[in-house]
């Protein structure tokens, strides 16, 4: 199973990632509507990529009523799907990194790994982006 | 559907009203965007004659229709008449405000008026509000920043504001865009600050959708192809624009000691591998640049140990390092610091403090007038000093803040031999004696001494016009090239470009962006034809504010006094040199030689008797 993570050192803060974002999940380009963010902090110095984890114990999941997020369990990708959801906002305030916002239909709205081939990471030319496989704890 | 958002929105500071203007379809066919909606607006609204600092100035903030998009690499620019010139001024900025200007849902600001007291302005989704400045108004650009978003609490607003030179209306203050990008040149930030003006704040949240989207998204992937593929491209993700140091020294084309000479002996301690080894982090980027000219780090060592500082771009190395004789990076970081913070433009700041350091060598500032402070090249302090005052204009400060071309005017004697300015705008760090196209370049840039407007040292340091080898040191032919080369960079000034990405994107990929973007068709003839009717209209502006072909002129260092030594000793560019460079660059405008268009080449551009394509 693959997740998305984001790398501060590496990020330039360019933001092409949510412009590539925005396109695909709101039909034009406004980095607002991306699902995923980038935190500007100290003057600059740092951009920090804040991205959807595809939580294993998902806050948004487990605090939405309707049962309107479910995980596929070959992939791990946590999804909302839109016709369940009542548009009641647990998520949005449960999710601690601000990974769901409501869309121009008011519907809880998350990133879904473009299936399986992000675009954020397509356009991060750096190479802040990636997608990387899940390990477990391997104690013996 | 097009990439425009429609709208251009009017704000007046006087009586605190604001409202949004219908886009004129006459005016996105035929100006585009960025510095041609500037240059049109500007002409059509601006009274001649009209003070730079008084309330009928009108301050614009341009994006182009392919800004904010994933287009790599756009941005905006400001446009107003200029307080250091007294031309039309645009004034190029990276960072992410100009993007936010489309999500707000605009294709430019345009404020005019001044506000009855320290005010900024809060622009998020379609409302404006008009917000007092009086807990900031004296706050450097940092601090305002800061101050703002905690102010509104959100940390995801995009700012652009003045320091405190700003607000005391020095000739060459800058608006800064968070972080360490400005609209520099020229003045602009003293044009806010006469409007009582602190800061543009915006918050938006609107789609930017192209024409034709399938389109649009292929030449995307077109243009990141051509950047990611190209030389010179990889060495501004590499090392900046700090990679130019040792290219102009070798060159003799970086300024050293006020322009005295064109190499310094300390280049090496100014340049990227001396900035990598002192401070650098990460590379930093624009919004939607692949390319990330920028290098952010900490100071590593020394008296400004863990100052954050972005890179010391190429320009103000040079004009606030070899051109002061300062070879020290960590204090040129923190004077070029400074001059941001102050809301200095960094370039201007070191032609006036190389400026004011000679004319004290001369006897003509004396330390009477420096309250004991000697001024000295290599002087780290003695700049620091410089800057202060300046941005105070305290004492000498209050004479320097106007500018070298106002300043040598004053003091009087042998002082305009040495102020080095076009047009009043302190010259960029290119030295052009060994290279007169340059000189060509920036006698004839239309908002004075700039490096932006044609950049011709490329062909004539063993680069090829038309498939044939450039003579460095000649004149002819130099003057079709600089005019070619301010035709298709206002063109791309339109969209609005960044200098940096157009060394990588291709002509053809630019027209393709475009058309995709605003559902017009458009080729490399049609994009030249733009441009060439941008800068006639902005040569409408400067001929009706009187400029004339005397002032498509350089300055004194470089037509009279040759490099001293080096391997282009005994080179200059001199009147008569300039006077011949001037004949075949008019002519190759379709001017006349005094520098005015002809109507036949007005007719051609459809300037010729062109009503007002906006109306209040």
């Amino acid at each position: 199973m693959d997740y998305l993570r984001g790398e501060f050192d590496l990020c330039t803060g360019c933001g092409s990632c949510q412009l590539a974002c925005s396109n695909r999940a709101a039909g034009g380009y406004s980095p607002r509507l991306a699902r995923l963010r980038i935190l500007s902090e100290r003057e600059n110095l740092v951009n920090r990529p804040v991205v959807c984890l595809q939580c294993e114990n998902p806050f948004c999941l487990n605090s939405c009523p309707f049962e309107a997020i479910s995980r596929v369990e070959e992939t791990g990708f946590v999804l909302i799907d839109k016709e369940k959801c009542a548009s009641c906002g647990n998520c949005i305030t449960a999710c601690p990194d601000k990974m769901i916002q409501f869309d121009v239909h008011h519907k809880a709205d998350k990133c879904d790994l473009c299936e399986g081939d992000p675009l954020c990471v397509k356009y991060c030319v750096p190479g802040a982006l990636k997608l990387v496989e899940k390990k477990g704890a391997e104690i013996k | 559907m097009s990439a425009y958002m429609g709208k251009l929105l009017y704000i007046n500071l006087s009586d605190k009203t604001s409202r949004e203007m219908d886009l004129n379809p006459d005016l996105a066919k035929q100006f585009v965007g960025g510095k041609g909606f500037g240059a049109k607006i500007l002409y059509d609204l601006l009274p001649p004659g009209c003070d730079p600092l008084s309330e009928q100035n009108i301050l614009m903030f341009m994006p182009g229709p392919v800004t904010g998009t994933l287009a790599p690499a756009f941005r905006g620019c400001v446009v107003t008449k200029s307080p250091l010139t007294g031309t039309f001024a645009d004034s190029y900025f990276g960072g992410h405000f100009a993007q936010e200007i489309r999500y707000c849902g605009y294709d430019g600001l345009i404020i005019t008026g001044r506000a009855a007291e320290p005010s900024y302005l809060y622009i998020s989704d379609g409302k404006v509000e008009f917000r007092t400045a009086a807990g900031i108004w004296g706050l450097d650009t940092f601090a305002t920043v800061e101050a703002i978003r905690t102010d509104l609490g959100d940390d995801t607003v995009k700012t652009a504001c003045i320091g405190p030179a700003g607000e005391k209306l020095v000739s060459f203050a800058l608006i800064n865009c968070e972080f360490n990008r400005h609209a520099g040149r020229a003045g602009t930030g003293a044009v806010m600050g006469s409007k009582n003006l602190k800061a543009v704040v915006l918050r938006g949240s609107k789609t930017v959708v192209p024409a034709d989207p399938a389109g649009f998204a292929a030449a995307v992937d077109q243009a990141y192809r051509e950047l990611v593929d190209d030389e010179t491209i990889n060495s501004f993700t590499v090392d900046g624009t700090a990679g130019s140091i040792d290219f102009a020294n070798d060159e003799q084309l970086l300024p050293t000691h006020n322009y005295y000479n064109g190499q310094f002996e300390g280049a090496s301690g100014l340049n990227a591998a001396a900035q990598r080894k002192h401070f650098w982090l990460r590379n930093v980027a624009c919004a939607g640049c692949p390319i990330a000219c920028g290098k952010v780090g900490l100071i590593k060592t020394g008296r400004h140990k863990l100052l954050v500082s972005d890179i010391v771009e190429y320009e103000t190395a040079s004009m606030v390092g070899s051109n002061l004789g300062i070879s020290n990076v960590r204090e040129v970081a923190y004077l070029v610091k400074k001059c941001d913070a102050l809301g200095l433009d960094g370039m201007s700041a070191g032609g006036v403090a190389g400026f004011a350091i000679e004319a004290y060598q001369k006897g003509l500032i004396t330390a009477e007038d420096t309250g004991g402070v000697e001024l000295k090249f290599g002087d780290a302090d003695a700049v620091n000093y410089l800057l202060e005052v300046i941005a105070s204009r305290k004492g000498l400060g209050d004479l320097l803040a106007r500018g070298v071309k106002a300043a040598a005017a004053e003091l009087g004697g042998d002082a305009v031999a040495f102020a080095v300015h076009v047009k009043g705008l302190e010259s960029p760090a290119w030295g052009p004696r060994s290279v007169p196209g340059m000189g060509l370049a920036l006698a004839t840039a239309d908002r004075g001494g700039c490096h932006q407007r044609a950049f011709p040292i490329l062909y004539e340091c063993g680069g090829e016009w038309e498939g044939k080898p450039v003579d460095r040191l000649g004149t002819k032919g130099k003057g079709k090239i600089v005019a070619h080369l301010q035709n298709y960079l206002a063109a791309l000034d339109t969209l609005v470009k960044c200098d940096f990405g157009q060394y990588g994107v291709k002509d053809v990929t630019y027209a393709r962006l475009l058309e995709t973007a605003v559902g017009e068709k458009y080729d490399v003839e049609k994009l030249m034809l733009l441009g060439e009717r941008v800068w006639n209209q902005v040569r409408l502006f400067n001929l009706r504010e009187g400029f004339t072909r005397a002032d498509d002129t350089l300055p004194k260092r470089f037509t009279n006094e040759p490099l001293p030594e080096g391997p282009y000793a005994g080179a200059r560019v001199s009147l008569e040199d300039l006077s011949l460079l001037l004949d075949e660059y008019y002519t190759a405008r379709g001017w006349d030689l005094e520098g005015r268009p002809t109507a036949e080449k007005l007719n051609q551009l459809g300037l010729e008797s062109l009503p007002k394509l906006i109306n209040l």
